[in-house]
């Protein structure tokens, strides 16, 4: 896992364009440039598919053949992926904003929750995988299991560093209405702390799909993971190739739902633009 | 007054911070509906006095009693009795100007709808009827000090603390802002404590301004009438006197804001 995943302080500012005219240029631009990138990785794989067999590199049109065949004919693995995902995403959100919270309003607590934080972090997860193989009969509680001990973590110290960065004059104001302890939390922290909840949900989406379906591939007879093994150990490059552009594709339409979401809850907040 | 029961009451009180002695046997009383600003140059000890008897701080010696209780060890029993205007607006910004504006009534356990109702009465007496559903990041800085003294005001406290609450603004808006608070603070009867650098503040709203040295030691106290605010050459001496009591400071280098104020 990688530490460059949990922000270690405010949300960054990100950078937009000070125009709208610009801002739409640059979207238009951004797209443009994907399309290219995507022509380009098609007409290197189209001209490598005629000089290698078809199980090394398949041509683009039996990909998109595959990739129709998943569509009709594999769609409840895509829909358990997208389960087990939704479920730990949204248990590890609860859970690790507890615990940040924990963190942050505990003093006596903190450092002892911060270290079960540090020595889970420093487990691979392909350990967790095979801990998780052993410890639970149950498919779906295995999966369960390292979703949430490899995402977790994230949530806790990003939101454990939003309460660090909650503004001091701020807190002052609340407080001089003597407020419940509660009444701080709902009031003051929860508000705060939802950019860092957005943050890490950004952050850690793609992780959480290559996660989940590098569980599947280990612990699972169903799902993504399950079907790109199959594919894999009955020579179906073709699918394979399939399965990994229905992932990226599932990436950024998770991003894209992610940032759709933010921008409904946060749109207190004012974009900055840097110049 | 002096048969009434004060409503704020400093003892000998004296705080220190480290080697540094901030209040040095500080004591005062202030009436009901009286409002009492404390000048002084940086260092005074004002903000110290004002932190203890908000009660942020607690002192070292000497007793505070604010509406009846110790503000330090008695703190949540002043909910609802005090509140706070403080020099930057301190606006969350994910609320809009009336969320703002009710924060304090949903913190007293107010009911939704009619802490609605009340923050938006006190937008509209503080000019900001409109704005109600702006965002902080919408708002200029007079209209988010305007939103920040309704804030403090919607609780309806018997107790307002000021904390150089004018003091970012410009001349105009300052003065302005001056005056509706002046008229609702005694429209409402608040018992008034501030402080303030700006001799103008205290000329255009305080019943009695206290100029402070260094450790919080009295060195001036003008009572400060309707009649003396009414007319021009009473109000510049009371302001030389104040300055000369500052040591030449206080910023009121600006006449056309010592205008005269009716009060009320």
């Amino acid at each position: 896992m990688s530490d460059n995943l949990v922000a270690t302080g405010r949300p960054p500012l990100r950078p937009v364009p000070a125009r709208k005219a610009s801002r739409r240029g640059s979207g238009q631009g951004d797209a443009v440039a994907t399309l290219v990138v995507v022509a380009a990785m098609v007409i290197a794989m189209q001209i490598a598919s005629g000089h290698v067999p078809d199980y090394i590199m398949p041509s683009p049109m039996s990909v998109l053949h595959a990739t129709g065949d998943i569509l009709f004919g594999d769609r409840m693995h895509v829909l358990v992926t997208l389960a087990r995902l939704a479920a730990a995403l949204a248990f590890s959100l609860v859970a690790g904003v507890i615990v940040g919270a924990i963190m942050g309003m505990v003093p006596l607590v903190r450092p002892f929750l911060r270290a079960i934080i540090v020595i889970d972090t420093g487990i691979p997860a392909l350990s967790w995988m095979l801990i998780a193989v052993f410890w639970f009969k149950d498919t779906e509680t295995r999966i369960f299991f390292i979703l949430t001990v490899i995402l977790l973590p994230f949530y806790a110290m990003n939101v454990y560093e939003g309460i660090r960065a909650l503004p001091k004059d701020l807190v002052d104001m609340v407080e001089s209405f003597r407020p419940s302890r509660w009444q701080m939390l709902r009031y003051m922290i929860m508000p705060h702390i939802v950019p860092y909840i957005f943050i890490t949900t950004k952050s850690v989406v793609g992780y959480a799909i290559r996660m989940a379906v590098f569980a599947e591939l280990v612990a699972s007879a169903i799902g993504i993971g399950s079907r790109m093994s199959l594919a894999q150990s009955s020579f179906r490059i073709d699918q394979v190739f399939a399965w990994t552009f229905l992932l990226v594709i599932l990436n950024i339409a998770l991003q894209w739902g992610v940032s759709a979401i933010e921008k409904l809850f946060l749109k207190w907040r004012p974009e900055v633009a840097v110049r | 007054m002096g048969t009434i029961d004060p409503v704020i009451e400093i003892r000998n009180i004296h705080k220190s911070f480290g080697g540094f002695v901030a209040v040095d046997d500080f004591s005062l009383r202030v009436e009901p509906g009286e409002i009492v600003a404390l000048l002084g140059r940086t260092g005074a000890g004002k903000s110290t006095v004002l932190n203890l008897v908000m009660g942020t701080i607690g002192p070292d010696q000497g007793s505070i009693r604010v509406a009846g209780f110790d503000p330090y060890a008695q703190f949540r029993e002043l909910k609802g009795r005090i509140a706070v205007s403080f020099q930057t607006d301190r606006l969350l910004p994910w609320r809009t100007a009336v969320e703002n504006a009710e924060l304090g009534l949903l913190i007293l356990g107010v009911p939704k709808a009619e802490a609605r109702t009340r923050a938006l009465a006190w937008l509209e007496r503080v000019n900001l009827k409109g704005a109600q559903d702006k965002y902080v990041h919408e708002l200029s800085g007079g209209m988010r000090q305007r939103v920040s003294l309704a804030r403090a005001l919607a609780v309806d406290p018997a107790i307002v603390f000021l904390d150089e609450s004018f003091s970012q603004l410009d001349h105009a808006t300052a003065g302005k802002l001056r005056r509706d608070f002046h008229r609702i603070a005694k429209e409402f009867g608040k018992t008034c404590l501030f402080v303030t650098h700006r001799i103008e503040d205290a000329i255009e709203i305080a019943d009695r301004a206290i100029v402070l040295n260094p450790g919080a030691r009295i060195v001036l106290t003008e009572e400060i009438t309707p009649e003396l605010r009414a007319d021009p050459a009473r109000v510049r001496a009371c302001h030389a006197r104040i300055a000369e009591a500052m040591g030449g400071e206080g910023e009121a280098d600006d006449q056309e804001s010592l205008a005269p104020v009716t009060a009320g």
